[in-house]
């Protein structure tokens, strides 16, 4: 019994002694607890919900308050909350961590938020990883600061020590109560950046966004543009501070200044070279208009553009977003870098190219150049001449009334040609893929189609006219198709090749496509 | 060919087992050789067979009158007392109706379309009606079928290749006749059917088949199950796979527009597939349907994954992304509530 006694009082002394220990809210739901720390130590703090407020100061100890808020319909669900919640420490004087304790799965009817309140002193290290917290505030500190969260605000209130800052959602606010010193990085992918600092500052900025505003208060020198990064000085240059967020703002403000006062870098240097990647510097936009009378002109970083008629020429430039309009009279000139392209009656020349994306084209009438680098190309009538790129998706065209010359890298060609078109002009090619041409049976034309494969077995000529001559032949370790001939006497050329697919030359009756006159 | 007109004399002796060993020998690997005696010998067995099968009857008194009378005219003047037949007499019967219908058969072949009908008698098909109970009809790569569960009626002109002759146990009387056959088979039902789900999940991700029927089909799985409201997870895994597999970048894109459209509770190798597609697939147009998949999960609300999130949060902040991916990562992004 002694024995026992004695090896109770050591463990106990032990525990005590290394600061590891846990602790259970019950039978309360607050925490207080504290741990003796080095002024240079480290302290971790993981809370995935809840506040988490680090309060910098004087002394040796470090202060834990942790309140538990526990929302739960019934007392079953409130106890089960409670039993399954705890707060553990574990560390030494050196580095502490402190950490929530939840459950890996836990009844969805119930939530638990644990606030901290944690005071320590000036000189350590505070981290911080978080999911949801309405905000995480980390104040009078001038250690290092490490902040990794999912959604919140956070609130950086006279820290000195160089931070690394990573959102997703809410807001990030750093106000700078000295000139800066040390090294930030603050970044977000849809979280506003608001940094304010005293107007004697001097540092290194670099900032980033896409559908954002640069906005500062501050004279910048050398400011330029690399893409969508912005790099300037501000007062003499020092420790930098980078901010990145893809979907919100970024403010540097001068305290004493206004924000009316803000102005954007965005806006171009006289010096600037202009490069194609400018339109990312542009503000987004997002439209949505019955019609506009006349043409229309647009050019933005992110976008989302629905117009159901345009009167007039449209062009368009935008660095990413969904582009649909529903007739334009005049020409149309569609540039996106990334994004679907939805395009009605096109009665102009039709100019359509998205950096990713399907393009759809109800009816080309004047015909034009439509790609992309990677989507399927889907038009419906080609009542002029058609240039189709894509660089890895299908091509097809349903009614091509001039000629049409389409490629992809991989993906079906289908071209059905007008079948009040006696002879057509048509130029396919698939590097990996099948080619079909549908053609009335009374269509003329001379037939150069060739197949490259490594199955022969598998890819085949089909072609349901007479007149063609196939020949095989090997070349490396492939075997190549080829059929060449005039089909009903003979006309323009129809260029088709196909690697690794079929090619089908099929003839049968085809009801043209009628298309309405446009309404002016 | 001299040869075939030969062997095909030997065939009755080859049946009643009278060929001198050499002979037989010959005979056999001439056939095995030799297409067109490979038929006629399987007519001769099949016949042979048939007759086996028929009962002992009577036969009319007339009827044998005038078959001495074809075969040995002198027998027939004969005043024989008639007795019942010795098996001896059985099988001589037997060969000669054998010569008789082969040799029929041989000439018929000749001057008529090559196309050799049997004529079962009416007890053979009603037997072979009552006592094989309708089967499930599975579609298999290889099938092994006794002949009683074959109706002996062939419809149209299927295309029969590549036929072989087994005989595993030469000492009983089974054999084997194995071919490939095209056919087009037709299967209606209920999009939710089983048998439907397994058709279509084996035709979505087989990926021999040329890529024009697998477009077809995701076309056309996309617009069957977009009524469903809840498609089979088998079609939806399927889809997955194709996402995940296929070369073929059209159907990839295909694929991922179709999962995006469908409604459905979506399946841990989905939004694996998705993920993977979304980090890896080269093809912008596949990224941008993994990621508007992901988003539109992320707004139902449904719980994701920190895999997930984390992939779309490389993709939002990754700088040589494409910036409608990127754009669209971060919509996801801010619609995730975490839990």
């Amino acid at each position: 019994m002694r024995l026992t006694i004695r090896i109770s009082i050591a463990a106990v002394t032990v525990l005590f002694a290394a600061q590891l220990f846990g602790a259970a809210f019950a039978p309360g739901n607050r925490i207080v607890r504290e741990f003796p720390i080095d002024p240079a130590g480290s302290i971790w703090i993981e809370n995935p919900f809840g506040t988490v407020e680090v309060i910098g100061g004087e002394g040796k100890l470090v202060s834990v308050t942790a309140d538990r808020v526990i929302t739960a319909p019934d007392a079953a669900s409130m106890k089960d909350a409670a039993d399954s919640v705890g707060i553990d420490f574990k560390g030494d004087t050196k580095a502490l961590l402190m950490w929530t304790v939840f459950p890996p799965a836990h009844n969805a009817r119930w939530n638990v938020a644990v606030n901290y309140v944690v005071r320590v002193p000036r000189g350590v290290s505070v981290k911080v990883d978080s999911k949801l917290a309405e905000h995480i505030r980390v104040s009078h500190l001038s250690g290092g600061v490490t902040i990794n969260g999912f959604a919140g605000t956070v609130i950086l209130d006279d820290v000195a020590g160089a931070s690394s800052i990573s959102m997703v959602n809410g807001r990030i606010v750093y106000d700078y109560a000295q000139r800066p010193v040390s090294k930030a990085v603050v970044q977000a992918v849809n979280a506003d950046i608001d940094i304010y600092l005293p107007p004697n500052s001097s540092f290194d900025w670099i900032a980033n966004t896409i559908n954002g505003d640069i906005l500062t208060t501050f004279p910048v020198r050398g400011g330029r543009f690399s893409g969508t990064i912005f790099h300037g000085t501000v007062g003499s240059g020092g420790p930098t501070i980078d901010t990145t967020t893809m979907m919100g703002r970024i403010l540097v403000q001068a305290k004493g200044t206004k924000l009316s006062q803000a102005q954007s870098v965005r806006v171009n240097q006289a010096s600037h070279q202009p490069v194609p990647g400018d339109v990312l510097l542009q503000p987004p936009v997002k439209i949505q208009l019955p019609f506009v009378n006349g043409d229309f002109n647009s050019a933005a970083s992110v976008a989302d553009v629905t117009i159901s008629e345009v009167r007039g020429n449209a062009h368009i430039v935008f660095g990413a977003g969904r582009v649909e309009l529903g007739a334009v009279y005049g020409q149309c000139n569609v540039t996106s870098m990334g994004g679907p392209l939805n395009l009605g009656d096109i009665i102009g020349a039709l100019f359509a190219h998205t950096g990713a994306g399907d393009i759809y084209v109800r009816v080309a009438r004047m015909g034009g150049q439509v790609t992309t680098d990677g989507g399927t190309i889907r038009v419906i009538v080609a009542g002029g001449p058609m240039t189709l790129r894509s660089g890895g998706g299908d091509i097809i065209v349903r009614q091509a009334s001039a000629a049409i010359d389409a490629e992809t890298t991989s993906g079906d060609v289908t071209l059905t040609a007008d079948p009040k078109q006696k002879t057509l002009k048509a130029t396919a090619r698939t590097l990996q893929g099948n080619i079909i041409l549908n053609v009335s049976p009374h269509f003329a034309a001379d037939i150069d189609a060739t197949i490259l494969t490594s199955d022969p077995d598998v890819n085949e000529m089909h072609i349901d006219f007479n007149g063609i001559s196939v020949r095989r032949e090997q070349v490396g370790n492939k075997t190549r198709i080829h059929a060449t001939g005039k089909i009903n006497g003979g006309g323009e050329r129809v260029e088709l090749y196909a690697e690794e697919g079929d090619i089908h030359i099929s003839a049968h009756t085809i009801t043209p496509i009628k298309v309405a006159s446009p309404k002016r | 060919m001299p040869d075939c007109d030969a062997m095909r004399e030997n065939m009755p002796l080859l049946l009643t087992e009278s060929l001198d060993p050499v002979q037989r020998e010959l005979t056999h690997q001439h056939i095995e050789t030799c297409p067109a005696c490979t038929r006629d010998w399987s007519s001769y067995k099949e016949t042979w067979r048939m007759l086996d099968s028929l009962p002992e009857l009577e036969v009319p008194a007339r009827v044998k009158q005038r078959f001495l009378a074809g075969i040995a005219p002198e027998l027939a003047e004969t005043n024989v007392v008639p007795f019942h037949r010795g098996r001896a007499v059985r099988w001589l019967a037997q060969a000669a109706a054998i010569v008789i219908v082969g040799g029929s058969a041989f000439y018929a072949g000749h001057r008529v379309a090559p196309r050799v009908q049997l004529n079962p008698t009416e007890a053979r098909v009603s037997g072979v009606q009552q006592l094989v109970p309708a089967a499930a009809y599975s579609i298999a790569e290889s099938r092994v079928l006794p002949a009683a569960s074959i109706s002996p009626q062939i419809e149209g002109r299927p295309d029969i290749q590549n036929v072989q002759f087994t005989d595993a146990t030469p000492s009983n009387d089974q054999i084997g006749v194995s071919f490939d056959i095209t056919s087009h088979v037709t299967v209606t039902g209920h999009p939710t059917d089983k048998s439907m789900v397994s058709l279509l999940r084996y035709v979505l991700e087989n990926e021999d088949r040329e890529s024009p029927s697998r477009s077809r089909a995701i076309d056309w799985v996309r617009s069957t199950y977009s009524r469903v409201d809840k498609p089979a997870p088998e079609i939806i895994d399927a889809l997955a796979n194709v996402l995940r597999n296929d070369q073929h970048q059209g159907v990839r894109i295909k694929a991922a527009d179709t999962l995006q459209s469908l409604r459905s509770a979506m399946t841990d190798s989905t939004r694996d597939a998705l993920v993977e597609a979304l980090k890896n697939d080269p093809n912008p147009a596949v990224r941008i349907k993994a990621v508007e998949a992901l988003a539109k999960l992320a707004r139902s609300g449904a719980p994701l994954d920190p895999g997930m999130v984390d992939m779309l949060r490389q993709k939002a902040s990754q700088g040589d992304e494409n910036v409608y991916v990127r754009v669209k990562a971060a919509e996801a992004l801010s619609s995730i509530q975490p839990r």
